[in-house]
Parts: C-alpha cells; structure tokens; sequence
C-alpha cells in the first residue's frame, strides 16, 4: 500500500520531532568552543579530544561489556524462562509466572533500582563486605530489568507454535534438549532475537537502574554523563553520540543492502501468494536477515571493546573518586595527570599502578555511597563540610604526612581550617569563592555590588538560582547576614521566605546548566564559582559580556584530597597526593579547572601566572592572605541530620510553590 | 501427574525461578522493610505519616498564604504531567502506528528501525539537545524570530516537561501499538467498508477496539516511567517542577534512605493498585469488544 | 527392521483376513495393559486393554474427548499412564522416551519443521542419528519415491498443498523405517476428494512397507474402508474390538451401532430365541441365547429397511421427509412417535403412509448398557445439523 501525502507529511513530522535533538548533537560535535549553545568555528577537536578520553572510552567499554553481557544472558535465561512457563498445565502458577514477570515493567525503574540497592547495601552489610555494589551488582541489576522483555517477546511465539513441533522431532530421535534446539529454537528465533535486541537498548539507554547500582570499579557512560553536572557536559559527548549514530545507520544500510536479493524473492512470493492460498512466511529469510544484523552488531561491539581494552589491568590499582570534570584529563592539549602518574609511578618504583579514576555528582552522592558500604575508594575529594562530617563520623584515616612532603607548598591560610584543625586527614586540592557573573549588556552597573541583584525584580525571568539547597539557601542568608550554619529554624524560615519571595524572579534553578544559559545570554544573572566564570567567557556568545564581582559576605570553600576508612592502599594514595602537589601537574590541574590553587608552586609558578592573566589571577586569588579567617567564618558547615532533613524539606516547599 | 512437558518446564524455569524470587521480589520486600524502619532498624510509621501529613506555607497565584501538603502537591503534579505526556504520545503515536503498519513490510522495517535509532544514544544527552532547542535564545525560538513569528517561551514550563517527555518515551508507544496494528487483518478494514463504515468509523469502531491491547501496553510503557523519572525534569523543567522521582533521587542523596524507601514504596503501591485497576477494567472491554 | 522388504509382497493378503492375528499365532507388538490416565481429576482413559499385532491396520474410532488420541500419544511416548502398562514387544516401555521407542507419528497437522525444505524435514530423523551424508540422500530420494513427491526437494514445506504436506510428513515418519506408525487424524484437514485419494494410498503404503499402522479417526467411513481392525472408543473406554464388518454388522452396543454408520435403534423386547418384539410387532431374527423377555436394543441399518405397499408392512407409519442423496433417498418415517430413517432407491412422497418391511439378518439384538436409549431416534434429523456437530467435533480435537 502507498502511503498518502498527508501520511508522509506526518510520518516526517514525527521524524522532524525523534531526530532534531541528534542533529543538534551532530552539529555542536563540530563546535571548536565547548558551548552547547553557541556555535563559534567548526572542527574536529572533541573527536580528537574523545579518543584520547581514556576514562571516557573506558566507560564506553563498559557501558559495551555491561550491555552485551546482560542482553545475552537475560535472552538465555528468560529464553529458557519462556519455554518452562510455556509448558506449565496449572493455571494458578501460570498467573503467578506471569504477574512476578510483569513487575520490573509495571514498576518504575527508579523503584527497581532503589530496591536492588536497598537489598544490595544490606546484604553486604551482613556478610561485612568492604563494598557491596560491583560490576556484579550492576550486571544482576540490568539482568534483571531485561528479562520480562524477553520473556515477553519470546512466550508469543511459542503460544504461536505449532505443540507438536517438538514431539515431532523426539519422535524422529531427537532427545528433548535436542529436539528444543532443532525443532523449537528456528521457530521463536525472531522472538529470541528481539528480545536480544530490546535486552541490549534498554541496557545501553539506561541510567536510573545503573545510577543506584553502580559500584566502584565500574562506571557506565549515562553515570560519567550524569556527575558531569557540576562542570559542564563535555562536547566529547556529543561527538561520541554522533559515533554511535554514524555507526548504526552504516550497519542498517549494510543490512539493506544484503536484504535487496531478499526483496526480489519477496516479489516472487507475493505472486505466488496471490495464485495459491495460504501464507508464504519467508521465515528462514528473514531470520538469516536478523541473524544477520545481531551478529553485525555483537561482532562490532566485541571489536570496540577489545579495542579500548589494549589497556590490561595492572596489579596495583588505586581507586580515586572525584567530582567530574574535576581532573587535567588530557583533553585540548593539557596533561593527562593521571597518566602522568602512573608512568611517573613506574619509573619511580618499577612496578605498574592501575588508577581506577571515577565521579559524583555531589558531596552528597559520593557521602550516600561511602556511608552505605556500597563502595571503596582509596582518595575522595569532599568539601570542607563534608570532611567534617566524615572526620566526626570517623569515615577517614589520619594522612602520613611523611609520604606527602609537597604538603610544604600549601600555603599557611589553608592548614588548621575548621574541617581539620589539627591538619590530620587532609591536604587540600582546590578553593574558590562564589561570586555573582552578570553580563553587562542586560544589567545596569548601579545595581551590581551585592546579592540584592539577585533579588532585583527588574530582571525577573533573568536570574540563575543554584538547584541545591545548601547553596541556595546560603545566597539568601548571606544577603541577610545571618550565620549560615544556624540550626535555628526560624532564620532557616526567614531564608526561605527570602527564596520563595525570589521563586518568580527565577528563570531556573541549575548546576551544569548555568554554563550553557550565561554563555547565551539566555539569562543575565548567576551566582556560581569564580573559576567558573572564567570558562563561560571562552564560549561566550558575541552579544554577551559576561562580568564578575563578589558580594560580602559570600561562601569560601576547600576541596581537599583524603583517605576514606576501608581504603585499600593508604601509602600508595599519599604518594598520589603527593604527586599532584609536585608542580607540574598541579599547575595542570589548576590551569585545566580554573580554580584557585592553595599550592605556592602553583600560584607562584610563572607560566601560570601569564596563562591566566592578571585580571583572573586578581579574581582568582584575591582572598589568598587572609582566607584562614574569612574561611571559618563564612563557610558551610556540617549540620546536624536533623537540620538537614529540616532543610531539605524546607527545599521541597520551595520546589512545589 | 507425572507428565514428561512438567519435568522439563521446571528445569528451564529454575534459574528464572530463583532469579527471579532474589532480584525481583526480595528487593521489593526491602523496599517496604526501610519504608517501615527509622535508621536504626526499629519499626516505625513516621516515614508513610511524613509524606502523608508533611505540609508547606506557599504562596498562592493572589499573593495568599496557602498550607499545602508536600508530598501531595509533589504526587499529582508528577502524575498530571505523566498523564499529559501519556496523553499526547498516544495521540502522536497511534496515527504514526497506523501509518507504518499499513506500508510495505520494507518501509515498515526501516521506519521501525529509524524509531528505535534514538534510543540507541543516551537519553541523558538527547534531553541536554533539547535545552540547546528550547531555550529562550534558542535554536526553535531563533528560527521563529527570522520568520518573524515572535517568541516562545518554552523552557522551565511544563510544556518543556511534557516534550521531554513525550520525546524519550513516544517510541514506546509507537512499538507495541504497530506490533499490534501490523499483524490485524486487512480483511477486516474491507469487511468494516463493506458493511458500510466510512474510514473515521473504521477506524473507531473497527480499528481501535482491535489494537486495545498495544494501546494498553503503550499507555503503561510511557506512564509509569514518566511518573518517575528525575532526569528530565531537572534539566528541561529550569528545576522548577520537583517530581515524586527527584523527591526519592533528592532523599537518595541526602542519606535519608529509609524516606526515599518509604515514597517509592507509596508509589509502588499507588501503581499496582492503578494498574491492575486499568488491567480488569480493558480485559473486560476487550471481552466485551467494547 | 528391514524385515517388511521380504515379507511385503505375501502379507497384503492378511488385510483381507476377517480374523485378529491372535487366532493367527501372530506376533503382538503392541500391548496396553490396564492403562488409565486422568487430567485434573478428569478420566481420559479408563483401564483400556489393547493388543496391537504385527502388519496390523488398526484404527482407534470414536468421538473427540473419547480418548483416542491419548492413546495414541501413549503408545508414541507424549504421555505416561496413572496406571497400567505399555509393552512394546513384551517389554514395558512406560518411562522410555519418544526418542528411544521405534515408532514413530504422523501428527494431525503434519507438524513438518517450518524452517527446513522437503528434504531437510524427511532427512532429519536421519541426521539425528548422523547416519552418512549419500545414505541419507538415497534414502530421502526412496521415501519421496514413495510417496509421490519426487522432485520436489527443495521445495519450502509452507508452500506446498495440504496432501503434499501430507506425504511429506509420512515420508519423514517412514524414513526410520519404525516397527509401527502412529498416524492422528491424518486426513482431518484435507478436502473430501483428496481425503479419499490419501486414504487408498495410505492403505497401499501400509501394503508395500508391512508398518503396523495405528490410525486414529473420528471418521468412521474413513475407519471402514482402511482397516485391519477397528477399535470402537468412547469416554476412555474401549467399546469394541473388531473387524470393520464385525463392528459393522454386530455392534456390541446401542453406541457402537449409531457411531458406525446409520441406525435405527429402538426398544425391543426378546420373546425367546429368534423372536423379538419391538414397535409393536415381533419379528423373526437370528439371535439367541437371551432370557426370555429380556429387554434389549435392537439395530436396523436404514438400507436395511424396505418400503412396501401400506397393506404389506410389517410396520406403518408417516413419511415425514423426503431428501434426494444422489443414489438414494433418505426418508424419515414416523412410527408411532419413534422417527426412523430409512435409505432407499424408491421415491415416495411425504406426508404418504407407507408400509416397512424387515429381513430377520436385518435385525441387530444388543444388551441393554448405559448407552441404551440415547442414540437412534432421527426426530432431530437434519443434514446441516449433522455436518455442524462433524465441524464441532473436529474443532473440539
């Protein structure tokens, strides 16, 4: 049947709608600048930049690993499910089979993750398991969320079969496995591979299930897309996204091409059709066509995950857990300071040293996964609050500071800060200052200078809140001088009321975002990271002129590197701490964050003073002497859980107004 | 009864049987397990009465001062824009499925394929495109401004939930009803002509009834995932519509596992019940050829 | 196993012999010794004992749900008895699995293998036992010989005709050259032409291989005109064992005598040896051996049955319908309330009072059992009807 014009105008309407997200995607994958949002010059730097992404095409390899494996044991086992639930006789089980089959489909797959990871961290805390999320976990979990598809698919086509298939061929001698694989396998095949092929998208697309499950050791591409939420969502993304479109539509145009003999014999079928009854069903063709495309692409997987596994796991490995984006990762010409380490690493001590290098999104998220035992790491980079509260629930272990002699270069102003007064756990990794951007092409100059422009009802629909609570919160009590680490309710309410009197000011509430709406000038006013500020002005749009200014009293904070409880190679982390102070990659790390440095090899370091100039260095380090006071007096602190759960539900109001 | 097909179904099934007694039902006992714990494992209804009692002061579209209850507010919001979504991808999706199913098996295999192509890249950075489309300086309100059609403002609305959406889940809706649609039998297009239906009250009276069950699989496919989703709402909603998922993601990350565990075992609970509300009420409307 | 292509030429002759092979000294293959089966508390098969001997065409007959097919499937290896035990040449092969028994089936709906050609589907039992590649090639090339499909090879099984699937599927069966063949309903789906066609053919397959066959129908012309013996069943018992004349002519039962062909059966009562009293009328037979005045049914074939002038009749009654069949007519005559059918080359028209006459060999005397009284009354007669419940029962299968 043709299909009419009103027909096609809708089907390329639809179409229009599916894909004008990917041509987004496969256009800024071109963009020189790191803008999602403004196209400066085409080029191919992120492709480059991708390959050379180890962690990256690490994750990819695994999300690859993670996906074939679970697709194909999910097709076998729910393939073998189908068949047992097929030849039950008593209805009551039937019903059961099939209810216990439809509950990962009928249930959200935020509750099939959380529940699995409830059982998971529960568990592990029985057996007393160091970690309780894994590879394993993450595997069961996709597993499980895969078979009721298969099953699914596959159960049809039995019902569809003929029952004596199989009886025939026991008849004719086959044993019954036999007869299973000869007779009844050719029949459900297409049921088995769409099953294979549904098994296999939804574990590659998914994110919540392996959110809540994801262990250390094992990062999937959705999850190092999602803790890329405080910096922003690299462009190598998008051009690895473009890969995978390129790849796919090549494998379906291949199989066209294989399929086009196959058109011809439909042809000639549907003739006979038309002159004899009965249906002719091609069925051995078009599962030779299936068959076909499934290897295609298991084949194709197989090769890119030995490609990106060249890369053998070595006998040492030091587990990091960082913040994304939070690392000199090689990406446009820097030093890939892990790399750097391990080479370093064996050359110094002549063995290998494997990092395992993985992100959060958050203090938080990286709190809830030590806390629960879920995972293990042997460095974590928290902020000052969060150490505290770890210090106090005895989550880290005292550092040797006698394997960390480049803790000589921290500056003064940073040791002895409230978190670790008595310098035990910590070596400090970064630190900046929240300050207001605003692009002086929208806001008018008499109105900068304090947080009062974030409340100015002029440029209502203009103004970037933060999307934590902790930090949006401290915007308005810093506006009203109150003390941020209160566990007084009432300034907690006054706080809110303040916020919920800027709720329709807001245009939004972001973290990642903010760089994609400044740059544009998609809105004009935002408080965030100083550092921050600096890579929004690389892609700033022309129409826009992103400015800076710091209001008082503001938010201090410190990034610092320590060694959580159950780690595995505590020498080896402070000879990786040590590592990252010594001046080259320092200065890398600094150069590639943008944050201010609290190491004097790095802010005293020439190059780096001319790579970032002087109004950033003036931006940058302006509190630099006297950040020691200014530090324990501004600073979050840790709050007790009952302030946080307080505070929490204080922010869920907000969000429903 | 010893019968030979029995020996065999409970071997194949024993895997799956254990399988699916550890990973499927034992973690949802847990669920209910924290949902009815405080942290230190003793038995306690706070969690259930907090999300049912917890309220909030907001202000009202007049200015007034309104005592709402949280969670409430937070349920049927997430529920109306699941609802809607489900809505307009039925009424986007069905044509679409009546279309394809009705075109020659080569187009259909390769409109099929070209629907699924999306879901093969992640949808975390597909909803990311989306900002880029829908922002205010973005590229569709660019595009309405050389036409001189005036702007739009999309973004941070629930318009912008819903075509997030819409977006990630209409191709599940499109899939199980095609699969439907394709296999009716055209005979019964020309039969409904024959009797005289014209082609709107073939398709309603003919057409629709038949292809129920791929309407029912399509609706529970696209609304249960919107009801709880976290992501999209984040990102494409300006943070301004907190949703039942991101309040459990949002509980997850503040280390209030037992809460988290309580609102998605409510909501579990909530779906169960609507579901299998929904399964008697089309198994009967399907018998009855509604 | 190759023991038929000696024998095959002399043994045709046992098929025209009326006695069971028992009598015969031949050889039994087959037994089922007090078998029961019950589904769900349900009773498919009710102590059934049944001897099946060597070169035997047997047909299990009766009406869907009588238990035929489970029989059948029994003696295959697809089920297992409750109770009782299946012998294959004198030894229980109760737990022995279908792979493993030298018998082999024709499914109702051929159950050919979807994915495989002509060829392939008849090789198969062959590969499965890896027998050489030029074996199998000749003997696929035999078997499709056999049954007329030569040439058609590499033809996809879909895309052949019902017959043509038909004799495919025998050929596969065959190909093993297994001690007996289980054949369900083989000809169910086939049309009537083709159906009579496939039956001689089966008869004459059967001839040349000297395969026991067991042949399960509903079809009881079908049953006649094939077999060596006839096994009557009904409710998951056997209601007679006999040769298609015997079973014909001497139906044990008021069951067998209206499954088997038309009757007329009705109350009688037996006066004393060669006299029975029914309708109103005693009539001369050739039965003995009842009490005196036992009640009894009593048989009469419609062909049986000859119309005479009113004033010459036995019997008087009604004629209440008149239906041309083609060679005769079949009319249905109201005798006191009782409807009987009659078929007959002479025209009379309805509504006209005729006279009945009966040969005593025409008069069938049964015992009185459970079935008495339920069948042989044509008052609901009618063509369409028949071939409805026909329909039903084939669906019911």
């Amino acid at each position: 049947m043709k299909m009419k014009p009103a027909s096609k105008i809708y089907t390329a309407f639809i179409f229009l709608f599916l894909f004008a997200p990917i041509v987004i995607l496969l256009i800024f994958s071109f963009n020189a600048s790191k803008s999602l949002s403004v196209f400066s010059d085409p080029s191919l730097k992120w492709y480059r930049e991708l390959f050379r992404d180890e962690e990256t095409l690490r994750a990819l390899q695994n999300t690859l690993v993670l996906a074939v494996t679970a697709s194909i044991l999910s097709t076998i086992m729910g393939t073998a499910a189908a068949v047992g639930i097929h030849r039950l006789r008593k209805k009551y089980l039937k019903a059961a089979y099939d209810t216990v089959t439809n509950i990962p489909m009928m249930n959200p797959d935020i509750i099939t993750g959380i529940s699995l990871m409830l059982m998971f961290v529960f568990v592990g805390r029985l057996f007393g398991l160091s970690t309780s999320l894994s590879f394993w976990t993450m595997l069961i979990a996709h597993i499980t969320f895969c078979l009721p598809y298969v099953i699914l698919q596959v159960l049809p086509k039995l019902q569809q079969m003929d029952p004596a298939l199989p009886e025939a061929a026991m008849d004719l001698g086959c044993t019954p496995v036999r007869a299973f694989f000869r007779a009844e396998v050719p029949e459900i095949l297409p049921g088995i591979i769409t099953g294979l092929m549904m098994a296999f998208t939804l574990s590659l697309d998914d994110f919540v299930i392996s959110y809540f499950t994801q262990g250390n050791g094992f990062q999937t591409l959705p999850i190092r897309i999602y803790n890329m939420t405080k910096k922003t969502v690299t462009p190598k993304m998008y051009a690895l996204a473009t890969i995978i479109f390129f790849v796919i539509l090549a494998l379906l145009l291949l199989t066209n091409l294989v399929d086009e003999d196959d058109s011809r014999r439909m042809k000639e079928a549907r003739a006979q059709k038309r002159a004899a009854r009965g249906k002719p069903p091609r069925r051995a063709d078009s599962n030779k066509r299936s068959l076909a495309i499934v290897g295609a692409i298991l084949g194709l997987t197989i090769v890119i995950i030995a490609a990106i596994g060249i890369t053998r796991p070595k006998p040492v490995e030091l587990n990091v857990y960082n913040w994304g984006e939070y690392i000199s990762d090689g990406s446009e010409d820097t030093l890939d300071t892990i790399q750097a380490f391990e080479q370093w690493y064996l050359e110094e001590y002549g063995y290998p040293v494997k990092v395992n290098y993985e992100t959060y999104a958050s203090n938080e998220d990286m709190y809830a996964k030590l806390k629960s035992g879920a995972v293990s790491y042997d460095l974590v980079i928290p902020s000052d609050y969060m150490i505290a509260r770890m210090a106090a629930e005895d989550m880290l272990v005292p550092l040797n500071y006698g394997n960390i002699p480049n803790y000589q270069y921290i500056s003064d102003s940073f040791r002895g800060l409230y978190y670790d007064p008595d310098n035990l756990y910590t070596v400090p990794y970064t630190y900046g200052v929240i300050g207001v951007i605003y692009d002086a092409n929208q806001v008018d100059e008499e109105d900068l200078g304090s947080w009062d422009l974030m409340w100015n009802e002029k440029y209502a629909g203009s103004i970037l809140q933060f999307n934590n609570s902790r930090d949006a919160f401290g915007t308005a009590m810093y506006r009203a001088g109150a003390d941020v680490n209160t566990t007084d309710h009432a300034v907690w309410d006054a706080a809110l009321e303040a916020l919920a009197q800027q709720h329709p000011l807001v245009k939004s509430y972001v973290m990642d975002e903010i760089y994609n709406m400044m740059e544009s000038g998609e809105a004009a006013i935002a408080a965030y990271y100083a550092g921050d500020y600096f890579t929004m002005i690389d892609a700033e749009s022309d129409n826009v002129d992103l400015q800076f200014y710091y209001p008082e009293p503001t938010n201090f904070f410190v990034d610092a590197m320590c060694i959580p409880k159950g780690c595995q190679h505590q020498e080896l982390a402070e000879i990786f701490i040590n590592y990252m102070l010594s001046e080259e990659p320092a200065v890398a790390n600094a150069e590639y964050i943008y944050y201010a440095s609290p190491n004097r090899l790095v802010y005293e370091n020439e190059d780096y003073i001319d790579e970032m100039g002087e109004e950033t260095m003036e931006i940058l380090y302006r509190f630099t002497d006297d950040f020691s006071d200014l530090f324990n007096r501004y600073a979050y602190r840790n709050l007790d859980q009952e302030t946080l759960t307080y505070i929490n539900d204080l922010w869920e109001t907000l969000k429903i107004s | 009864m010893k019968r030979r097909g029995d020996l065999a179904a409970r071997w194949s099934l024993a895997p799956y049987s254990v399988w699916a007694l550890l990973f499927i039902l034992v973690p949802l006992v847990f669920v209910a397990y924290y949902a009815f714990t405080d942290t230190d494992m003793h038995f306690t209804f706070d969690n259930i009465r907090k999300f049912f009692t917890a309220t909030s002061t907001v202000t009202g579209d007049n200015g007034e001062t309104l005592q709402v209850r949280t969670y409430m507010v937070i349920f049927w919001r997430s529920v109306k824009l699941a609802v809607i979504s489900t809505v307009v991808c039925l009424l986007m999706g069905y044509p679409i499925a009546y279309i394809i199913a009705r075109a020659t098996p080569k187009v259909q295999k390769t409109v099929i394929t070209l629907i699924m192509i999306p879901m093969w890249m992640n949808f975390l950075i597909r909803t990311y495109a989306w900002m880029t489309i829908l922002q205010d300086t973005g590229i569709l309100n660019n595009f309405l401004a050389s036409l001189h059609l005036g702007r739009m403002h999309i973004i941070g609305t629930e318009s912008a939930v819903v075509i997030g959406m819409v977006y990630d889940y209409l191709p599940y809706m499109i899939l199980p009803i095609y699969s439907i649609m394709a296999k009716l039998d055209l005979k019964l297009l020309e039969a409904a002509h024959d009797l005289g239906c014209n082609g709107i009250s073939t398709l309603r009276r003919v057409v629709f009834p038949l292809s129920l069950p791929g309407v029912v699989s399509g609706v529970t496919m696209v609304l249960i995932p919107s009801i709880s989703t976290f992501y999209i709402s984040q990102k494409l909603g300006n943070g301004k519509f907190f949703l039942i998922g991101d309040a459990i993601e949002g509980q997850y990350v503040a280390n209030n596992l037992h809460f988290a565990a309580a609102i998605a075992f409510i909501l579990m609970v909530i779906l169960l019940i609507a579901m299998a509300l929904m399964k008697r009420y089309t198994d009967k409307s399907v018998a009855g050829g509604v | 196993m190759y023991l038929f292509t000696s024998h095959s030429r002399g043994l045709w002759l046992f098929s025209f012999v009326k006695l069971r092979g028992e009598e015969l000294g031949m050889k039994k293959i087959i037994e089922l010794r007090g078998i029961s089966k019950a589904y769900d508390g349900e009773t498919v098969l009710d102590h059934i004992h049944l001897d099946i001997y060597d070169n035997e065409f047997l047909t299990l007959l009766g009406p869907s749900g009588c238990g035929k097919t489970t029989t059948l499937r029994m003696i295959g290896g697809f089920e297992q008895p409750d109770e009782g035990d299946v012998m294959f040449l004198g030894e229980r092969i109760n737990d022995l699995p279908p792979h493993k028994r030298n018998v082999n089936t024709v499914f109702q709906k051929y159950a050919l293998f979807p994915h495989l050609n002509v060829f392939d589907n008849v090789a198969f039992p062959l590969k499965e036992r890896k027998v050489p590649k030029d074996e199998i090639e000749q003997k696929v090339t035999e078997m499709l010989k056999l049954v007329k499909l030569s040439g058609f090879e590499k033809r996809n099984v879909t895309r052949l005709s019902g017959g043509q699937q038909q004799r495919v599927a025998i050929a596969r069966a065959l190909v093993n050259h297994p001690q007996v063949l289980l054949l369900d309903e083989p000809l169910g789906a086939l049309d009537l032409k083709l159906r009579k066609d496939m039956q001689q053919e089966l008869k004459n397959i059967q001839k040349a291989t000297g395969i026991t066959f067991v042949f399960v129908t509903h079809d009881q012309e079908e049953a006649l005109s094939m077999s060596d013996t006839i096994v009557v069943m009904s409710e998951g018992r056997i209601q007679q064992i006999g040769t298609p004349t015997d079973i014909y002519n001497e139906p044990q039962n008021a069951f067998v005598a209206d499954f088997i062909g038309e009757s007329n059966i009705v109350d009688g009562v037996m006066r004393e040896d060669y006299k029975v009293t029914f309708s109103g009328h005693t009539f001369q037979c050739v039965d003995k051996g009842f009490a005196k005045n036992e009640p009894v049914d009593v048989v009469v074939r419609p062909e049986d049955v000859d119309i005479v002038p009113l004033e010459k009749g036995m019997l008087r009654g009604l004629v209440t319908s008149v239906t041309f069949m083609g060679v005769h007519y079949e009319i249905i005559i109201d005798i006191g309330g009782f409807k009987w059918m009659i078929q007959t080359t002479d025209f009379v028209a309805e509504g006209e009072q005729v006279g009945l006459f009966i040969e005593p060999d025409a008069i069938h005397i049964m015992k009185k059992s459970e079935y008495s009284g339920m069948f042989g009354d044509y008052s609901s007669f009618s063509m369409e009807l028949d071939e409805l419940s026909d329909a039903e029962s084939e669906d019911a299968e």
